[in-house]
Parts: C-alpha cells; sequence; structure tokens
C-alpha cells in the first residue's frame, strides 16, 4: 500500500501530521485576473455563449443532484443511525479531520461542522469528571474503561484513515464512534443527575 | 455482685443488638387498587426491586429497608401507580431497598434504579427499564421493551413472541434467549449475545464489545452488525434465504459455506464478502475495522 507524503517528502501515517491548510507560494489572484480580461466580453459578464447555454441545464441538474445528495446523508445520520437521535449528529465535512472525544485532536474542528454538536459535547466533557464522581465506584471503573475504549477506536481509525484517506467503511465507523461517545457522554450525565439520588 | 455485673452487661447488649436490628431492617408492606392495564412506576436508588405480573386488579408492595431510607411512598390514580423509594435529602449515601411489587400482569412498566438490581417475570405490558449500574434480569413477552443502562449487565429471557426490543448499555453485557422481532442493540465494550427464534430485524453496534447472533431470520429480515475492534459472529438461517455483504478493514472473514472473500484493495487491507443464500429475500450486513467475522447460514 502507498504512503501518502507531505511537502517535505517525509511519510504521513496519521491524518494527524496533516497540515490544516496551505498557503499558495505566491498571489495567484494577478495571473487569475489578468486571463479574466482575456476572456470575450459576454463570457466574462456571463452574457450569451450557445455552447455554455447547452451545458448549463446539466450543470444545474448535477448541483441539484449534489444537494440532494448531502441531503439525504445528512438525513440518514440524524434519523436512522442508532445512538444519538436528537443530540446533534456530528456532520462529515469535505476535508476528511477528526474530532476529539476527550482530548481534542488537530482534526476536530474539520471534522464536526455543527456547532451545536461541538457545543454539546464540549459542555458533556467538561462535566464528564464531575459526573463520574457521583457513580457508584465499580460503575465509574467500567465507564472509564468505556470511555477509553472509544478514545483508543478513535485513534485507530483515524490513523486506518490516515493510510487510506477514502475508505467509506472506516468513514462510517468513525461517525458512528462519535455517536457513541455522545451517547456514553449523555448516558452518564443523565445517570448521575442529582434527581436521580445518587 | 460479679455474676449481676455481667448478667446486667450481656442484657444492655442484648438490647442494643435489638433495637438496631429493628431499625436497620424495618419492613413496609401496602396494597392499592390498579387499572388492568395501567401504569406502573417504581423508583428506587440501592437494593433491588423484583416485580411480577398476578390476575389481581391490585398493586402490592413489600419492602425491606436497611436504615438510611427514608420511607416509601406509594400512590395510585387514574391508572397510574407510583411506587418512590425515598432517601433522606441530608445524608451522601442513603440505605438500600428490597421491593418485591406484584401488579396487574397487562400493565405498562417503567423502572428507573440507580445501583439496585433490577428483575421482571410475567409483565405482559410494555417495559422501560432504566438502571445506571445494576444488573437487570427480564421476562419478555409480545409488548415491546426499552431497557438502558449504564454499566449493568442485562440478560433478557423471551418466548419467541415477536415485540421490539431496544437495548442500550455502555460497558454492561447482554444476553438475550428466546427473542423474536425487531432488536436493537449497542454498547461500548460490553458483549452482546442474542438468540432470536424468528428475528425480522437484528441492529447492533459496539465499540471494542463482541457480538454473536444466532437464530433464525423471518422472510425479508434485515440483520446489520458493526464494530470497530469487538469480533463479529452471526449464524443465522432464513427463511427465503439472505443476500449478505460483509467487509473488514483489517479483520479476518470466515464463513461456513466455502466463500472467498476478496481483497477491497490491491494495495491496502482491507477484505469482503458478497453474495447470496437461498433466494436472497433477507439481507446481512457486517462491517468491523479490526475485528474478525464468522457468518454461517445455519445455527
Amino acid at each position: 500500500m502507498t504512503t501518502p507524503a507531505d511537502s517535505n517528502g517525509r511519510k504521513v501515517t496519521s491524518l494527524r501530521e496533516m497540515p490544516q491548510s496551505i498557503e499558495p507560494a505566491r498571489d495567484l489572484w494577478p495571473g487569475i485576473e489578468a486571463q479574466l480580461g482575456e476572456l470575450p466580453e459576454g463570457a466574462a459578464s456571463g452574457g450569451t455563449v450557445p455552447a455554455r447555454r447547452r451545458g448549463q441545464p446539466l450543470r444545474w441538474l448535477a448541483a441539484a443532484a449534489m444537494l440532494a445528495s448531502v441531503a439525504l446523508g445528512v438525513w440518514i445520520g440524524r434519523s436512522l443511525l442508532p445512538g444519538t437521535a436528537g443530540i446533534g449528529t456530528p456532520q462529515v465535512s469535505a476535508n476528511r479531520t477528526a474530532v476529539p472525544p476527550l482530548a481534542p485532536t488537530a482534526l476536530d474542528a474539520a471534522y464536526v461542522s455543527d456547532p451545536r454538536y461541538a457545543q454539546q459535547r464540549a459542555a458533556l466533557v467538561q462535566a464528564l469528571q464531575a459526573r463520574l464522581a457521583a457513580l457508584p465506584p465499580p460503575a465509574r471503573a467500567k465507564v472509564s474503561a468505556s470511555l477509553a475504549a472509544i478514545e483508543q477506536a478513535k485513534q485507530d481509525l483515524e490513523e486506518a484513515l490516515g493510510r487510506d484517506p477514502g475508505n467509506a467503511l472506516l468513514q462510517e465507523l468513525l461517525v458512528n464512534t462519535y455517536q457513541d461517545e455522545m451517547r456514553v457522554l449523555t448516558d452518564v450525565h443523565e445517570a448521575s443527575d442529582p434527581g436521580r439520588g445518587i | 455482685m460479679r455474676i449481676t455485673l455481667r448478667a446486667a452487661t450481656a442484657l444492655l447488649l442484648y438490647l442494643a443488638c435489638a433495637s438496631g436490628r429493628a431499625a436497620a431492617d424495618t419492613t413496609f408492606d401496602r396494597n392499592v387498587p390498579a387499572q388492568p392495564r395501567g401504569v406502573v412506576e417504581i423508583t428506587n436508588v440501592s437494593g433491588d426491586i423484583r416485580v411480577t405480573g398476578w390476575e389481581r386488579g391490585e398493586v402490592s408492595v413489600h419492602a425491606e429497608l436497611s436504615a438510611g431510607v427514608e420511607q416509601v411512598e406509594v400512590s395510585s390514580e387514574g391508572g397510574r401507580t407510583i411506587i418512590k423509594v425515598l432517601q433522606p435529602h441530608s445524608s451522601g449515601r442513603g440505605g438500600e431497598a428490597h421491593l418485591q411489587v406484584k401488579v396487574p400482569k397487562d400493565s405498562e412498566l417503567t423502572v428507573s434504579a440507580v445501583s439496585a438490581d433490577l428483575t421482571t417475570g410475567g409483565v405482559l405490558g410494555v417495559q422501560r427499564l432504566d438502571t445506571v449500574s445494576g444488573d437487570v434480569t427480564a421476562e419478555l413477552a409480545g409488548a415491546d421493551v426499552e431497557l438502558k443502562s449504564v454499566s449493568g449487565n442485562l440478560s433478557l429471557k423471551g418466548h419467541g413472541q415477536p415485540a421490539r426490543l431496544h437495548v442500550s448499555t455502555v460497558s454492561g453485557d447482554l444476553r438475550l434467549e428466546h427473542g423474536a422481532g425487531d432488536l436493537e442493540a449497542s454498547t461500548v465494550n460490553g458483549n452482546l449475545v442474542a438468540f432470536l427464534d424468528s428475528a425480522r430485524s437484528v441492529r447492533a453496534r459496539t465499540t471494542s464489545g463482541d457480538v454473536r447472533f444466532e437464530g433464525t431470520l423471518a422472510r425479508g429480515a434485515t440483520v446489520d452488525a458493526t464494530s470497530v475492534s469487538g469480533n463479529v459472529t452471526v449464524r443465522a438461517g432464513a427463511e427465503g434465504g439472505y443476500a449478505y455483504e460483509v467487509s473488514s478493514f483489517s479483520g479476518d472473514i470466515g464463513d461456513c459455506f466455502n466463500a472467498t472473500a476478496e481483497r477491497t484493495s490491491k494495495y491496502g487491507p482491507g477484505t469482503r464478502l458478497e453474495g447470496t443464500r437461498g433466494d436472497g429475500a433477507g439481507h446481512v450486513r457486517v462491517k468491523t475495522m479490526s475485528g474478525d467475522i464468522q457468518l454461517c447460514d445455519h445455527r
């Protein structure tokens, strides 16, 4: 299996090792502006060009199909996948970066783009230690082991995605794992609610 | 004189022990009328809860209470019976209550517990059982069951009557025997073991726990099991057969019908097994990252 390399030729084994953004070496806008100036007036101003007009319906159809696919994917993620219905399921962005459960990684922000999810998760993580302390000791130990298992699963999946970024199976399992983490955080929060008498 | 002193000391010790026992082991009994298909809600933090269905139109509560339990409240109104074990607000840790509750057998049952173990039997209505660390043993009838636990182990026994079972635990194990109908189960690092007499749909998900499903699939049934690192075993015959799609990133895939898993990439890891058994009326999908998968079309 080939392993991607970064700009220095160093082997990249995990998404964590990749930069968040890459600045172009020089300002590209002057060249783009110059090329736009060379186009026929009608084309530059969005005027009528027969060949382009013929292609426009197809382009709109493609855009509509893409939007429908995204909407379907979001609906499936929110409605059909078990675990966190109504909690703000993480949305997978185009550049596959990960978000961290308990210890944020460099990949977080890009992977989970839903701010509601991020806010809820941050609040639950912040309250986690206090909530764990409220659980009976045997339950606390078991839940800690579960959270460690989730953390390990996320690391393993991220590393595997670093080797095979387009793998749909790994992507699905990573989303599942984020949902499971949210479910555990929510369950622990509810279980140690003062109203339950712990 | 010395003998009299010893006798007095012994008597004092006996009285002290007797009064201590009485404070630690009080009992509570109460019966209230209830509707045959009413709702019964039970809350108990610690101890255990045993609920059984009976033919009478009343709810019977028998409780043994240790020191630290404030009281047991029982109320019944408008088809809803509420049983609450109250702990004193001031103390950090309350006492234990051992509850034996009899309910009309068609009642709808809702139980919330923290570290109390829970057992139900002979209840034919819907059951919603929720514990933090207590274990749950429940007998299933034909009604829906929703079971949620953080770290308790869950043991369910049915009689092959179809129902919808929704089971969720964080670190507890689940064992289901003679289930039927629809099962949705998830755990992080607990193990899921389900024996279903006739399944319409099975959805199972773990992070690192193993999944084992054995049983018979109804015609057109679906099985969907995923795990990150847990092993998944599906041994299921099906009326009308099923199409199967099994894939793993780095786990091994095995089967009992001599099909061969193919690599999903020429250069990287990943294997997939696809095919059809019988008419292909049902559908079996299994996915793991590193867990091994075993698929067989008979138990």
